[in-house]
């Protein structure tokens, strides 16, 4: 199997395996607070707000790029907050994909949760707090588990998107071996450079993995008809 | 079957136009960096045969390539890497002589510092983080600049502070945005009107990399095509010379 | 004020529909919030446990929960709550939801055999809501309320989303929880049938506001009450069971005796005090007693007042037995006149049906 694809190719793909790792549990983090918020609130800022999660589903992604690799550089509000901080700028590093990704994956975990939360109603959580469960005991008792199928509707969504993120990553990851090399990248350098094999070598690589990650998540939700 | 319907309808245009008028349309593949040169060639070129018509199609040398060997309607391909018109050659697709544009340079490129004052010895320095080049596996203007960083001896130094964009375009982009201090670009994209203004370059001796010969064919389709032919050598006419020179494509003996 | 009570002045404004009670009610035996559909009870219980925020103050059995201060969430309240469609939590086993409560009102390990016995789901303890039937999951409901102890038992329309079969399997439930637990139970509910048979106290709403809080007996004697609209008067009575003989239970009632059928009145030991319904349309009036008549039951009662009826060709006699109880007879208004009819007047009351409805603590 190690002959199939050269070191550099299997470097990518475990860099993409990490990189998808890494922004699917960022974004359990980020995305449940955002979610749950929409999912019950009724303030008047619930459209406007769920508009602006939804937008990186419509934004080409080498459009998203360009603006983040603007926003990430010394010129730009994010590039001036890392330099505050004092941490190593963002563009051409792993966590600036990751970064990027949270945002360009927003959406895939945030609208599966919300759904969720939405589903579960008001009804549940009353009861909790009339068998004495304070409201944070009640979230991780009662919504969490009950929430549970959009987690992991999120999490797959959230994992797969991000294997497959390309237009973001170029703009913004300066191509580099380890780092922000991913194999999508990887597969259109082989492309461009006419190296067709190799390119149909890892895209059948890539294939078959995620065909096997999907299908082990896919079959193991919870079936709403069994009891 | 889709190439062959192309193929009618294209044919069939032809023959409309042919029989409109004596006015003929050439379908040119050019290099993405020959945008604003090529305009202005074909603006003088039209001026003087008024009832012909050429279509620009910009883009990747490499995917133009490609697609003529699938079959692709172009009439004359301008290619940044005179490699892929001979292996078009090869295959019995070109007509006539492969004859050369330009020989690309490379130049040091910076917004924030005044490259004009550097060297390739410049970029070991630690104030320079990082270093935009074309993605050498694929960009020939990419595979020079690693030529010429490791002719000037400076590979080691220089390698880890590089960063690959995917086109010369790109790799400008990743300094306008400050994200890297300097770049490897192409001499034509520095003195692109877009790019000009910005920064400052210093031009990179050609004896640190294998040259750059970017040329042009026609191709089997354009072989019956007259006005392929009258605008293949208007391309080496004085006026043309002078407009590609103004752009950077510049043949050896023209170097300023 | 008492020490005993549960005081409430709350007001709830919403844009269609505002909420003002200002009331003490009893802190023991069940009180029923009685009335249609937005009237306002099952906000005004929803207050009560915390679940709104309406203004104003709430003070139960001395302990303030709300006030303009302060506000006690509903998870600091002693109380159960239960609600209309059980709203059991899904992923947990019944016995997962039966501890839930417990786990976190320091009743872990506390031992809940009787409450499991006393709705009768012992057998149901390891299976999930989804397999349960209704009538199931509301008795689990029920348990789960009662597991945590609490001070005061809250129960929004319990009966209403099940069919007949199961309300009357779960009836003798409700009366049997009556009977055995000292805590105050406010029962939100718009069956007439339901208060009478579990209340002690009646509130009627309306429009967001108390129109009446009454004890039970003056509640279902109230002219033109709520409780019977459009139907037939039923007088409430208790009884006393005696022995039962030739398959017939006899029941004595202010030093008389009325007779019912045996297995009609299964649980009913010599001794036990019972509540019976009866219906002014199943009663009638006699100014003799007739022994050669069909009708087993009849009393000796003394005629209150006659008013007019829901059905104007009937009028509603109110009779009263010998322990001050009161009975009613709907009878047509040429019968009133034939009979000469008039307050004071001793009567027999004919009670040809006995709706006997299960035990009541006396």
């Amino acid at each position: 199997m190690s002959l199939l694809l050269t070191a550099e190719d299997w470097q990518t793909i475990g860099l993409t395996i990490k990189l998808a790792g890494t922004v699917t549990l960022c974004l359990f983090v980020i995305g449940t607070p955002i979610a749950w918020w929409l999912g019950r609130t009724t303030s008047r800022l619930k459209g406007p707000i769920g508009a602006v999660v939804a937008l990186p589903l419509v934004l080409p992604p080498s459009v998203l790029g360009f603006y983040l690799l603007l926003a990430m550089g010394p010129y730009g509000f994010i590039g001036h907050f890392t330099n505050w901080l004092g941490v190593h700028p963002l563009p051409f590093t792993f966590w600036g994909l990751v970064v990027a990704s949270v945002f360009y994956s927003l959406p895939f975990m945030v609208q599966p949760l919300q759904n969720a939360f939405e589903a579960i109603g008001d009804k549940p959580l009353e009861a909790a707090a009339t068998l004495r469960a304070a409201p944070w005991d009640a979230f991780f008792s009662v919504a969490l588990p009950m929430a549970l199928p959009g987690f992991l509707t999120g999490g797959i969504l959230t994992f797969a998107h991000t294997v497959g993120e390309f237009g973001v990553v170029l703009m913004i990851g300066g191509n580099l071996p380890g780092e922000t090399r991913v194999a999508s990248v990887q597969i259109y350098d082989h492309v461009e450079a006419m190296e067709y094999a190799g390119a149909h070598r890892l895209s059948a690589v890539m294939l078959v993995f995620s065909f096997l990650v999907l299908l082990g998540l896919y079959a193991w939700r919870p079936n709403p008809k069994k009891a | 079957m889709f190439k062959r319907c192309q193929h009618l309808l294209i044919g069939a245009a032809l023959a409309l136009g042919m029989s409109v008028a004596h006015a003929e349309k050439v379908t040119i593949a050019a290099a993405a960096d020959l945008k604003y040169a090529m305009a202005d060639v074909a603006q003088a070129f039209e001026k003087t045969h008024p009832d012909d018509k050429l279509d620009i199609v910009y883009g990747s040398s490499g995917k133009a390539l490609t697609q003529i060997q699938q079959g692709a309607p172009y009439d004359l391909y301008f290619s940044a890497d005179i490699d892929y018109p001979r292996e078009l050659e090869k295959a019995g697709l070109v007509v006539g002589k492969i004859t050369p544009y330009a020989f690309g340079r490379i130049v040091l490129w910076s917004t924030t510092l005044d490259a004009s004052k550097m060297t390739l010895q410049s970029l070991a320095s630690p104030d320079i983080k990082h270093i935009a080049i074309a993605n050498p596996k694929h960009a020939p203007y990419g595979m020079r600049a690693v030529e010429a960083i490791k002719a000037a001896g400076v590979w080691d130094k220089v390698e880890p502070k590089l960063v690959y964009a995917e086109t010369v375009p790109h790799a400008a982009q990743l300094v306008e945005s400050g994200n890297a201090q300097v770049a490897v670009l192409s001499l034509s994209l520095v003195l692109n009107p877009q790019i000009a203004s910005k920064g400052k370059y210093w031009l990179i001796p050609d004896r640190l990399h294998q040259p750059l010969e970017q040329a042009y064919a026609i191709t089997k389709h354009g072989e019956h095509n007259a006005a392929a032919k009258a605008f293949a050598q208007y391309m080496a006419q004085p006026e043309a010379r002078a407009i590609m020179q103004r752009y950077g494509f510049v043949l050896p003996g023209e170097l300023k | 004020m008492a020490a005993d009570t549960i005081d409430l002045d709350l007001t709830l404004r919403w844009p269609e529909f505002t909420l003002q009670v200002a009331q003490s009610l009893p802190g023991r035996g069940v009180t029923a919030l009685f009335g249609h559909s937005g009237s306002g009870k099952t906000t005004l219980l929803r207050c009560v446990a915390g679940l709104e925020r309406p203004q104003g103050t709430l003070r139960f059995k001395g302990r303030t929960w709300q006030d303009a201060g302060s506000f006690v969430p509903p998870h600091r309240r002693p109380l159960g709550y239960v609600f209309q469609d059980a709203n059991l939590f899904p992923h947990l086993s019944v016995l997962g939801n039966l501890r839930y409560g417990m786990k976190r009102a320091g009743r872990g390990s506390a031992d809940i055999s009787a409450i499991v016995e006393l709705l009768g789901i012992g057998h149901l303890l390891e299976r999930k809501p989804a397999r349960l039937s209704g009538g199931e999951r509301q008795r689990v409901g029920i348990a789960r309320a009662l597991a945590l102890q609490p001070e005061l038992l809250l129960m929004d329309e319990p009966l209403s989303a099940l069919d007949i079969k199961r309300k009357q399997e779960i009836l003798p439930y409700l009366e049997r929880l009556h009977n055995e637990l000292d805590i105050p139970i406010l029962y939100v509910t718009h069956a007439p049938a339901e208060v009478l048979r579990l209340a002690d106290h009646v509130v009627m709403m309306g429009g967001g506001q108390v129109q009446a809080s009454l004890p039970l007996r003056e509640a279902v004697a109230l002219p033109g009450t709520p409780l019977f609209a459009g139907q037939s008067h039923v007088a409430v009575i208790q009884a006393r069971a005696d022995e039962a003989s030739e398959g017939l239970r006899l029941l004595q009632v202010a030093g008389q005796t009325l007779r019912v059928p045996e297995d009609a009145c299964s649980s009913c030991q010599p001794g036990k005090t019972l509540r019976l319904q009866l219906a002014a349309r199943d009663v009638s009036i006699s100014l003799l007693h007739l022994p050669e008549v069909s009708i087993n039951n009849q009393l000796q009662v003394r005629v209150v007042d006659i008013a007019p009826a829901a059905h104007p060709v009937n009028v509603l006699v109110r009779l009263e037995l010998g322990d001050g109880q009161l009975l009613f007879a709907e009878i047509t208004r040429a019968s009133r006149e034939r009979l000469e009819l008039h307050p004071g007047m001793l009567v027999w009351a004919l009670v040809k049906a006995v709706a006997l409805a299960g035990d009541l603590a006396a």
